[in-house]
């Protein structure tokens, strides 16, 4: 990515965190794994709390960025008695690289996982050669 | 003095202790607690992402929740490459104690989106009532 790229995703990153600053949520970059198949690459996120609704997933070439929502889990009059959930918001960013076909991305969301399929292009997905002699 | 001896709390402690290293995220404790009081019930809400209904096993006993259960892996296509592995967490129990006036027959509970809610009434005597003046 060149200069350009990084100034776009610097000031991307900026405006999420001004956003932010209006609010008394954490921002959370939530944990996630990632792996590679022979046509795709997979991104898991661990999102409790997040919904199918609250989740924003933006896509262009050579960017992902996931940011999502999570409601409020008590009442206001609610008297806390123990307190270890965080009151956030989610937001993790990634570079791609070369090769991922960035208009057939696939996302589904199922026991607060966010899962992500970035499919590989057809010239980046690996081939079998076949040997002539 | 009343000296009073809770195995299996103690237990938990321990297992608490000894599954931090082994299985928790650098985030803290799994799953993370948080426990309400309202007019006439407790709330308690765990984060538990990836966790399935049947494999949790939530008991109540001597005014002590318990969660029990295992995050089980996800299935993963036999040629897969891993690039990066941040969700470590499988086994996990974790014990909370609450006030003594639980109505333990009308607990309720709803996992959903990655967050369990158990809703605990208060018990008939522990609810607050206004009088009325005659």
């Amino acid at each position: 990515m060149g200069t350009n790229g990084n100034n776009a995703l610097e000031r991307r990153r900026s405006d999420a965190l001004v956003k932010h600053r209006e609010s008394a949520e954490t921002i959370v970059s939530p944990v996630g794994d990632i792996y590679e198949t022979s046509d795709a690459f997979v991104v898991k996120l661990d999102m409790p709390g997040a919904t199918k609704d609250s989740i924003s997933l933006k896509v262009e070439p050579g960017y992902i960025s996931v940011r999502a929502s999570v409601g409020l889990y008590h009442a206001e009059q609610a008297n806390i008695l123990v307190n270890e959930i965080v009151r956030k918001s989610y937001f993790r960013e990634f570079n791609l690289g070369q090769g991922i076909n960035h208009n057939d991305v696939q996302a589904s969301f199922e026991d607060g996982v966010l899962t992500i399929n970035l499919p590989k292009t057809e010239g980046s997905k690996a081939k079998e050669i076949q040997i002539k002699s | 003095m009343l000296v009073r001896f809770d195995f299996p709390r103690m237990f938990d402690d321990l297992l608490e202790d000894a599954s931090l290293s082994d299985f928790m995220p650098v985030t803290g404790r799994f799953p993370a607690i948080d426990v309400a009081e309202h007019e006439n019930e407790f709330v308690a809400i765990a984060e538990m992402p990836g966790v399935k209904k049947e494999d949790l096993k939530i008991t109540f006993e001597n005014d002590v929740l318990t969660l029990k259960g295992e995050r089980k892996p996800y299935e993963i296509p036999q040629d897969a490459r891993i690039l990066q592995n941040e969700m470590r967490v499988r086994e996990f129990r974790r014990s909370i104690q609450l006030p003594s006036d639980v109505d333990a027959k009308n607990i309720s509970a709803e996992l959903k989106d990655g967050v369990l809610r158990i809703v605990m009434p208060k018990a008939e005597r522990a609810r607050a009532r206004q009088i009325e003046i005659r």
